[in-house]
Order: structure tokens, then C-alpha cells, then sequence
């Protein structure tokens, strides 16, 4: 029987790539401590700066708004109703319910009344969901942030999501999206600046997290979900690090650490501002308000 | 032995060969990595070899989600 390496009790959890066993109280404190690790080894926020959370309802997003409340961050949450059916539905529930038992404020944003939902949207862009998803999030999570005054939003990528996106980007060798594959963007003309705590902790060590402080998070995937290329990136990672546990974690790290600073130079490589909206953009045009001309055009024909 | 357990919100019923199950066997017919899933028995996160028996209450998390990188 393995014990907790602090106090000798039974171990509940073996940590491979730690090579760490610990009993479920001091499992949740290694948590805590390795995010605050984190955040000041990327110099990510102080105690003194608003932090805005972007919540899913899912596991990432609420440990990580746990833990920031825990360690005395001022951080609020932000949901953004994708208006996908029943798992918005019941995603938004798991939001709200959180927020209200531990008092906390969370905005929401309903994005059928902002542009139009997901499965909406779908119809005018031939990207994947997932891929147009992303975007639409990213620009209103960036503008809602701005205008209410937020110095930071945080997300709840993990190191899973975090290698698998740098596996894919080194597999095509994205050096545009490497250069902006850093758990800090600096605010930036346009940018509230972007952080991403959970960046070196596992989708299983967050899980365990949630389970353990008693988080009731929504367990089923997103229906667009299915099939998504990211997946499958984690489920080869996962092979790997099963024969060699550690793997994702150095994957990770030592890009950030040794192949990083020679790509640094333009983090956010050259943005304009939206003709119309004047949020940053890559083109004259950004995506959403591309796609807000797309759905006008539409129902100008009809 | 059977087994049931809660997987995704939805129960199961799992049909296991032999007499002593353990977490990993769940694990396992469930075709999920120790990577990235653990089994919760009666409320308590169990390391991978742990006995299970078929009264306990069985919840399989698997922590793979995916979607927008």
C-alpha cells in the first residue's frame, strides 16, 4: 500500500509523472501550490489585479476558478452560452450553481443575441465546429473583458490541451502559431492580457481536483466534440506517456523553455484593427464580423 | 463478476472474468488509460489496484475532453 509522502496516511493518488503519492487533502494542497507555482514562475497576475475566468462548466474552468479563489485571487467568472441544446443548457446550470455556492460573481453572455449560436454559425463557415468555436469565444471572452474593466482573463487550459496543440502545430512546424503558444499574452493594443494557469497540470490531475473538492462539473462532452482532431492528438500523447510517464510535461516545458525564446520576438505576430468593430484582427475584416456579414446577407435574401 | 458503474453520467453494467476485480480491470474493459481516467468507489478516489466488489458503488471518470485548443 503506497502512503502520502506528508502525513503517512493510505494514498488515494499516485502521480506517475511525479513519481508522487499523496492522500486526498494533501493532493488537493499540492494542486493549489502548484498553480500559485505557475502563476508567479510567468509573473501571470498579482492579488491586487481583477481576474476574469472563463467557466465551461466543465472540470478545467471550475478547479481553476477554486483554486484562484482559494489562494485569495479577486477572480469573477465569465459564461458564454453557446446556445448548443441541452449541454449549454445544463453546462450554464453547473456555472451558475457553483458561482452561487461560494458567493461568487459570474457574468454570462448569451451569443445567439450577440451573433447567433454555435450550431447557427455552423451553417456560414466551413471550418471545423470546434475551430469556429474557438474563435467566436476568443473574440467576445477578449471585448467582454475589456469592457468591464478586467486586467486579465484566465482560461483552464491544461497541459494536455497545451501539448496536443503544440504537437499539432509542430507537426505542420506552425511558427505563427508556436510564436503564440505561451501560458502569458501580454495585453496588447486591443488585448487584455491572457493566462492559462492549469498550463502544468494534467486533464487528469484537474479532474481529480474536481472530484475531490466536491465540484460538480459537467462530465459529458461538448456534441461537436466528437471526432475532434485534438482528441485524437491527446489519446497518442497518452500512449506515450503511459511507457514513459513525464513525457507531456517535458514535451511541453522544454518547448517553453528552449524553443520559445527564439520564436518570442512578435508574439501576436501583425494584427490591425477590425474595419468595423475594431477589435484586433489578422485581416481588415475579423471573424466575427465576417460572419455577422455572411448571416445579414442570408436574411437579406430571404 | 458483474459491476456496475456510472461512466459519463450514464450506468453500466460491466461482465468481468474472474473472482477478484480490481480498479484497472474497470479501467481496462472500459478501454481507458490510467493516464487520463480513475475510478471513484463509494465516494473515494482509488488507486488502480484496488479490490472492487460488485455492492460498491462505481463511478469511472475519464478526464479526456476535448474541442477548441
Amino acid at each position: 500500500m503506497r502512503k502520502c509522502v506528508r502525513c503517512g496516511k493510505k494514498a488515494q493518488i499516485y502521480l506517475y509523472s511525479h513519481r508522487l503519492s499523496l492522500c486526498s487533502e494533501h493532493y488537493l494542497e499540492w494542486f493549489e501550490n502548484r498553480v500559485e507555482r505557475t502563476i508567479k514562475e510567468f509573473n501571470m497576475f498579482t492579488k491586487e489585479e481583477k481576474i476574469l475566468v472563463a467557466v465551461s462548466g466543465g472540470k478545467d474552468s471550475l478547479s481553476l476558478w477554486h483554486t484562484l479563489i482559494k489562494l485569495g485571487y479577486q477572480a469573477d467568472g465569465f459564461y458564454i452560452n453557446l446556445g448548443i441544446g441541452d449541454y449549454s443548457q445544463k453546462s450554464l446550470q453547473k456555472a451558475k450553481n457553483f458561482a452561487d455556492k461560494y458567493q461568487l460573481t459570474l457574468h454570462t453572455l448569451d451569443l445567439s443575441k450577440e451573433i447567433a449560436s454555435i450550431p447557427d454559425l455552423k451553417a456560414y463557415d466551413s471550418r471545423p465546429t470546434c475551430s469556429l468555436c474557438g474563435s467566436v469565444k476568443r473574440y467576445y471572452m477578449n471585448k467582454y473583458a475589456k469592457e468591464k474593466g478586467y486586467a486579465v482573463l484566465a482560461t483552464g487550459h491544461n497541459l494536455d490541451d497545451e501539448s496536443a496543440v503544440l504537437f499539432a502545430n509542430a507537426l505542420s512546424w506552425n511558427v505563427e502559431y508556436l510564436r503564440r503558444q505561451y501560458p502569458v499574452l501580454p495585453e496588447d493594443d486591443g488585448f487584455v492580457r491572457k493566462v492559462k494557469p492549469l498550463c502544468k497540470i494534467s486533464e487528469k490531475e484537474s479532474a481529480l481536483y474536481a472530484v475531490l473538492a466536491g465540484i460538480d462539473y459537467i462530465e459529458e462532452e461538448c456534441p461537436f466534440s466528437e471526432g475532434a482532431t485534438s482528441i485524437e492528438y491527446k489519446l497518442y500523447l497518452s500512449q506515450l506517456e503511459d511507457k514513459s510517464p513525464g513525457t507531456k510535461l517535458r514535451f511541453y516545458s522544454e518547448f517553453l523553455r528552449k524553443l520559445y525564446p527564439l520564436l518570442k520576438e512578435s508574439p501576436r505576430g501583425n494584427l490591425q484593427k477590425c474595419e468595423v468593430c475594431g477589435e484586433p484582427s489578422i485581416n481588415s475584416l475579423c471573424n466575427v464580423c465576417r460572419l455577422k456579414l455572411k448571416l445579414s446577407s442570408h436574411k437579406e435574401k430571404i | 463478476m458483474e459491476i456496475k458503474v456510472i461512466y459519463r453520467g450514464q450506468e453500466m453494467t460491466l461482465h468481468l472474468e474472474g473472482e477478484k476485480v480490481k480498479a484497472k480491470d474497470i479501467l481496462k474493459a472500459l478501454n481507458l488509460s490510467k493516464d487520463y481516467a480513475f475510478v471513484v468507489k463509494n465516494d473515494q478516489v482509488v488507486s488502480e489496484e484496488e479490490t472492487i466488489n460488485p455492492g460498491d458503488h462505481i463511478r469511472v471518470v475519464n478526464a479526456i475532453s476535448g474541442g477548441t485548443l
